[in-house]
């Protein structure tokens, strides 16, 4: 660990705190993805506040506060929280997120409940939990980040090893319970697991803002993949590049640690949501844009075509009428072909030009093929079972097939 | 009015509020809503204190209020996409609104030591003292504010219970029908994040995490009727009061938390108990229809 420390060209103890945030990046990243699919994103906010009444207990067993103590009685709460949660979900009606609300309020009355137990009894300073709740980045040790990365390397080896019959038994419990694979034994590890995650974040992020380490990775990640086995590391890159990024911003700030990773990954998964290729909002936003004028603007033209063929030229007011298309949407039409060289202006009156009249015979010929292929096609057999492309019949059935339709619409066959 | 009056009376009130809208909030699976709104609201209480320089409740209160109507309309907008799940979006929004707070905190107000505990998220055992004066009459604060709180939801329960109900269980049905399911959601959210907030102020934020979700949930394995499951939540939450109340002047512990662990009592009983979805019945009639296979088979081998 050591070298890897001397490595970064930071102060030593920042160089520990970056160091300890990727490894907790990797570990919530790839973790994370196993409470977010299926529907426990909330989980780390149960372990977190059913940590309370297990330093409590810790506390109240051992009459100290030594921090590994309580920390182990965190982790042991944590379990039993997971596993109660797990227990009400399986038995009952009642729905993760509620399983887990559940679990969280009783266990943190529960919690509350002791802890003034605890200052009745004269012990006024309540074992020093803030740090539990917001985190101490700062106060990472090198110890700390070398058991940190020991943990979630064997707990990232247990996924990776187990990642077929997980994957199974997270995405299709019925499916998995009728193989025979032990549904129940794998659900307890990888809760176990992500209670490990959980207690390693307590100390660098805090409890509260761990929440946010499990989520953000999983859901970036899935913007950009849609399998399993490249979501997982992808998850894992990800919030070990949130974390550096996060613990290298706040120090040079000088501001708390794990607030600042978890704006930082907020601002991650705006992005990713946003912005991701083919799923972003902004990438379907323009999408649809794209259609919608493409569409309009072949309305336009045929509608243009189709009224000149019948009378003199229209003004886009005749027009918008002869469609029966709103005035606003003729008029936007009408400059994109203009635009597109394929109207000619005679005044108020609109014409075709040879190019807009080649398109529009082009699209009157794809539309007639179209309803041919809907009235007959039934009665073709194309081979395969496939929807042919509506704006590409010809290629999609092949020559002889086409032809074959064009005979049967025009009652030749 | 005594003191145990008051305090009975507050946390009944609150959870008569909460248990309003906690069920459907359980049934849309968003029953965490509470719990985020509980720690989205901290930037509001720092930016309260930053331009109003005071801690008095009215100022804080509103601060936390904006904060809070904001989370739950950024977690909806969030789930509108499409892409995030509710309980992602949720775990998403508000540990980022928290650490705001947090950094403004850091930032402005450590030396003025915002005490989190108790100015902030409300402790009931304060409640006898903030006493609200008309007139000659003193009233118990928390008590006149949840009074309001409880009679608002009321209102827009009832006013709005077909649309609420149909929204809840078949948001589909619901579009083709007229009835906009994103309104409602928002409506709903809003009405819970300033249902939290009044209420953080009066007894506490983990009571009212509390009773948004567990005595709803309870209800939900008690029946399969939405009203039935209404009236048995604020049932449960009176005797989450109650209880709560009496156990804790019993053991000298925290009253909230006393009440909480009441509530968590009764889910538990509901959990095991409950005729139609409970663990102990549903295992006794498999007992019996095992037992009957068995003798049916039993004369089979006979005859």
């Amino acid at each position: 660990m050591g070298w890897l420390i001397d490595l970064l060209p930071l102060p030593y103890t920042d160089a520990v705190v970056v160091l300890g945030a990727a490894v907790l990046g990797v570990a919530a990243g790839v973790l994370g993805a196993l409470a977010v699919l299926p529907g426990r994103s909330l989980v780390g906010d149960a372990l977190a506040h059913s940590a309370l009444p297990g330093v409590a207990i810790a506390f109240l067993a051992t009459g100290a506060k030594d921090p590994a103590s309580l920390l182990a009685g965190a982790a042991i709460a944590g379990l039993v929280g997971a596993l109660m949660m797990v227990g009400i979900e399986r038995s009952s009606r009642i729905r993760p997120d509620a399983a887990i609300g559940v679990v969280l309020s009783s266990f943190f009355s529960l919690g509350i409940v002791l802890l003034t137990y605890i200052s009745g009894t004269g012990d006024a300073q309540q074992a020093g939990l803030e740090s539990y709740l917001f985190g101490q980045a700062a106060g990472l040790l090198e110890r700390d980040v070398a058991v940190m990365a020991a943990v979630a390397a064997a707990a990232i080896a247990c996924v990776a090893i187990a990642l077929r019959p997980l994957k199974t038994a997270l995405f299709d419990r019925e499916f998995a319970a009728a193989a025979g694979l032990p549904v129940r034994v794998l659900e307890l590890a990888t809760t176990a697991l992500l209670v490990v995650a959980i207690v390693l974040g307590l100390r660098a992020v805090g409890a509260i803002l761990m929440v946010a380490m499990l989520i953000v990775p999983t859901v970036a990640a899935r913007q950009l993949t849609s399998r399993l086995a490249v979501l997982l590391p992808l998850a894992g890159l990800i919030g070990a590049g949130v974390g550096v990024t996060g613990a290298l911003l706040s120090s040079r700030a000088e501001v708390p640690t794990g607030p600042v990773i978890v704006l930082t990954g907020t601002a991650v998964v705006l992005a990713a949501v946003l912005l991701a290729p083919a799923r972003g909002v902004v990438w379907r936003a323009a999408r649809r844009r794209r259609e919608g004028r493409a569409a309009r603007v072949s309305g336009v033209l045929v509608d243009l075509e189709t009224a000149l063929h019948a009378g003199p030229p229209p003004t886009p007011a005749e027009l918008a009428m002869a469609g029966a298309r709103p005035p606003r949407e003729v008029r936007r039409g009408v400059r994109d072909l203009d635009r597109a060289g394929m109207i000619e202006r005679d005044g108020d009156r609109l014409r075709l030009s040879e190019r807009g009249a080649a398109a529009a015979h082009r699209l009157l010929d794809e539309r007639r093929l179209w309803s041919a292929w809907l009235e007959h096609g039934w009665r073709l057999d194309p081979g395969d079972a496939r929807e042919p492309d509506p704006r590409d019949l010809r290629g999609s059935l092949g020559d002889e097939l086409t032809d074959r339709l064009i005979a049967m619409a025009e009652g030749r066959a | 009015m005594s003191d145990a009056l008051a305090i009975v009376l507050t946390a009944g009130l609150t959870a008569t509020a909460c248990a309003l809208l906690g069920p459907f909030l359980v049934l849309r699976r968003v029953a965490l809503m509470g719990d985020a709104v509980s720690h989205a609201v901290l930037p509001g209480i720092v930016a309260a204190f930053l331009i109003f320089q005071t801690r008095a409740p009215l100022a804080v209160v509103l601060g936390a209020a904006v904060f809070a109507v904001l989370c739950v309309l950024a977690i909806e907008a969030l789930r509108a996409t499409g892409l995030v799940a509710s309980d992602a979006a949720i775990g998403l929004v508000f540990p980022a609104l928290f650490a705001l707070g947090v950094l403004g905190i850091h930032r402005y107000a450590d030396d003025i030591h915002l005490d989190l505990d108790s100015t902030i998220y409300g402790e009931i055992a304060f409640t006898p003292f903030r006493v609200l004066e008309i007139g000659d009459v003193a009233l118990i604060r928390s008590v006149v504010v949840m009074g309001a709180v409880v009679t608002v939801n009321l209102l827009l329960v009832a006013l709005l219970w077909k649309e609420l109900k149909v929204t809840s269980f078949d948001p589909e049905y619901a579009r083709t029908v007229g009835v906009s399911p994103t309104v409602l959601s928002r409506l709903l959210l809003i009405a819970v994040a300033v249902t939290a907030v009044t209420a953080f102020e009066a007894v506490g934020a983990i009571l009212v995490v509390t009773l948004l979700i567990v005595p709803a949930a309870a209800a939900y394995l008690l029946t399969d009727r939405l009203v039935a499951m209404v009236a048995i939540a604020v049932a449960i939450g009176w005797v989450s009061a109650v209880a709560g109340y009496a156990g804790a002047m019993r053991i000298d512990a925290s009253i909230a938390g006393a009440m909480g662990l009441v509530a968590a009592a009764v889910f538990a009983l509901a959990l095991l108990g409950s005729p139609r979805h409970g663990l102990v019945p549903r295992a006794v009639q498999r007992a019996r229809r095992r037992r009957a296979l068995t003798r049916a088979a039993a004369a089979a081998a006979e005859g």
